[in-house]
């Protein structure tokens, strides 16, 4: 009788030592990670991007959690910069055991901390451009929400084109997707019979004069500007000064409302911005202009805002709420038909129901291809006039 | 080909002239206190924003923002000397550079909590560069270079013509001897970190004047500012000017030859190079 007690507890002990870390991992709160830029050149956005999921994450929590299972956020910051990335990809992977780590920005810092993801089995949903990203042999652990370069290069040459501009510079700091930006700005340019020079800069510099006298040189009749905020203001402030009297381009990213409202009016005069349009209009759009509690919420907080409702839902429709679950089940209630939802709550009710969802998101329709990048996705396209953003037109 | 060679060198002595305001204040401490203080570019960051607050916010005029950088980093530089570095003095110069590198941590990131990471700029307006040819000055260069050399005759005299900047140069001299003839070294060395942070606060504000301030100001300039101290000779007063103007040259002149991506590349060599050739720097005799 003793050793049959032994026996069963001897048992009992080593099939708990040897259950998979999925069943234990299967109780208690469900944890999730963000890691978006609290600081450095990503700074004004990160913060916003992890107060949008901590809202969506309270509203599920309220509203039961998932399958009954509450829900714990952690945020780390990735400082814009990759090796920062990686260490706090580590504590949310080892340490806080997470799920899925969303929101990662700087396309340096999402090809760092990729490779953890997937050797982790960690999910990781970013809202980098890259090319190169999904092009990783990440098997199917990674999405993003941004258009990729390819479509984004495509879009700007066409627009320099349209802009009635020949002869074009891109000025940009060395990054993850400097080179496929240009490569994909060019067909559409030497199409019209113009031309594309690179010129890549130190992000780091204080003063960028001689480069901008460089690229002055060869009497450009558009300047593109490819970097981030904080260098992206030195460079205009000396495109000013030389007195270059041309088209500027930019991503709407670095030339914000923020960085316009620093620098004196006739620097920004007549910059053309261009970004991946969120989708205006939408209900999913109206909850985070609430969330952000502002009608103009820029496009990672309207993307990250669906990458926490995909990952919810795609938790409860394979009653799976590890890394695999969101990995084998996203596509279930990104796409496909079903009760349109624009939210985790309505989504986890009618999953629950028993229907099957196909979410439309804040950011697009959020549609995925198999490398994880989106399908489809509209532009914004604006003009800094007097001090302000002005809308041209959405396509 | 010779023209953009021209204006490299124009550029590059402006930038030059502006980090040797910050390099000055490196390597005064350093000669007198005997550390390389790490912090000095978070002290750059603290003038930057003391200086962009006096200006946006009570309206004062350039000079008496500078003067207002001053005084803010020497303040902030007193207290990481007394709450950072001090207690360690026992323990060896690098355990004082450590401390100075975790002050300045600190400094960047209580900036970062007051003020957020939005950039932020003077009230002042952006000038157009005056063209002579083919070449280009700014007002806000030639402004901003007349105000780095005003700043240096101020330290020149400084330490030629008052009792207590004569009592740092004995110091740095020769402290045993200085000490024997009765200098006080607390004083010596409150008065040496006080300028010194100082003039890293001027430095960083006047390169806050030319781009703008954000909490990263000072960290971009580290490398450049070590590297000038070095090549000038560590602890030499004329040989960190020296050190800065030709860093500042080399930098620029390298965007013509190389990758701009490749920048940095010119402080690590600097230092490298003479670290391997002449461990002195161009004027000092302290490191050999």
């Amino acid at each position: 009788m003793i050793i049959t007690t032994r026996r069963t507890a001897l048992i009992a002990g080593a099939s708990l030592l040897a259950a998979p870390g999925l069943v234990r991992a299967q109780e208690g709160p469900i944890r999730l990670g963000t890691l978006t830029p609290l600081t450095g050149a990503g700074g004004p956005y990160g913060p916003v991007m992890a107060n949008g999921v901590r809202a969506v994450v309270n509203e599920v929590n309220a509203a039961g959690g998932v399958r009954g299972r509450q829900v714990q956020l952690v945020s780390e910051d990735d400082q814009t910069n990759p090796e920062a990335g990686v260490r706090a990809a580590r504590k949310l992977i080892d340490v806080d055991r997470v799920a899925t780590i969303m929101g990662t920005w700087a396309s340096a810092v999402t090809t760092a901390v990729a490779p953890l993801c997937w050797e982790s089995r960690t999910f990781l949903a970013t809202v980098s451009g890259a090319d190169s990203i999904t092009a990783l042999p990440h098997n199917g652990w990674l999405i993003r929400t941004q258009p990729n370069t390819t479509l984004q290069g495509r879009k700007f040459g066409e627009y320099v084109v349209e802009l009635g501009a020949r002869k074009a510079v891109f000025m940009a700091p060395q990054t993850p997707f400097t080179q496929s930006q240009v490569t994909n700005m060019k067909p559409p340019i030497e199409a019209a019979g113009g031309s594309i020079d690179l010129l890549i800069y130190d992000a780091t510099k204080p003063s960028l004069r001689t480069e901008v006298d460089q690229v002055l040189r060869a009497r450009p009749d558009i300047i593109v500007l490819g970097g981030y905020t904080p260098d992206t203001t030195v460079l205009l402030r000396d495109i000013f000064r030389a007195g270059f009297r041309g088209k500027l381009l930019a991503y709407a990213y670095s030339v914000n409302q923020q960085m316009i409202s620093s620098l004196p009016n006739d620097v920004t005069e007549g910059i053309h911005t261009l970004a991946p349009s969120p989708a205006e209009g939408t209900s999913a759009f109206d909850r985070v202009k609430r969330i952000a509690g502002t009608d103009n919420p820029d496009p990672y907080t309207c993307q990250i805002y669906d990458q926490i409702n995909l990952v919810l839902m795609a938790m409860a429709v394979g009653n799976d709420a590890t890394g695999q679950g969101i990995r084998d089940n996203i596509r279930k209630v990104s796409q496909g038909g079903g009760d349109r939802v624009d939210n985790a709550v309505d989504g986890l009710r009618a999953i629950a129901a028993g229907r099957k969802v196909d979410y439309d998101g804040a950011s697009g329709p959020c549609d995925f291809t198999d490398a994880g990048d989106i399908t489809d996705c509209k532009f914004r396209y604006e003009q800094v006039r007097g001090g302000r953003q002005v809308l041209i037109r959405i396509a | 080909m010779i023209e953009a060679l021209l204006q490299a060198l124009i550029n590059g002595v402006i930038a030059g002239t502006i980090l040797a305001v910050p390099a000055l204040g490196f390597t005064a401490i350093f000669a007198v206190l005997n550390y390389p203080n790490f912090a000095i570019g978070a002290l750059a960051t603290v003038g930057a924003y003391a200086g962009w607050a006096g200006n946006t916010a009570l309206g004062l005029p350039m000079v008496a923002a500078l003067a207002l950088a001053f005084a803010a980093t020497a303040v902030a530089g007193l207290a990481v000397q007394w709450v950072a570095v001090k207690p360690l003095e026992s323990a060896g110069a690098l355990m004082m550079a450590i401390a100075s590198l975790a002050a300045g941590l600190v400094l960047e990131n209580a900036l970062r909590f007051t003020f957020g990471n939005d950039l932020r700029g003077y009230d002042l307006p952006l000038l157009r560069d005056w063209r002579f040819g083919e070449f280009r000055v700014g007002p806000q260069q030639v402004q901003n270079f007349a105000l780095a050399l005003a700043a240096m005759a101020l330290l020149w005299a400084f330490l030629r013509y008052s009792r207590t900047g004569r009592a740092m140069r004995a110091v740095a001299d020769n402290r045993d001897l200085a000490l024997l003839r009765g200098v006080d070294p607390v004083r010596v060395a409150a008065v040496t970190v006080a300028v010194g942070a100082g003039l890293a606060g001027m430095g960083g504000m006047l390169i806050g004047l030319d781009t703008s301030v954000d909490p990263l100001v000072g960290n971009r300039l580290i490398l450049s500012i070590f590297a000038a101290a070095v090549l000038g000779g560590l602890g030499s007063i004329p040989g960190a000017v020296a050190g800065a103007i030709a860093i500042g040259v080399a930098e620029e002149l390298a965007v013509l030859a190389f990758n701009p991506a490749y920048r940095l590349v010119v402080g690590f060599v600097v230092i490298l190079a003479v670290l391997t050739l002449r461990p002195a720097g161009l004027f000092g005799a302290r490191a050999s």
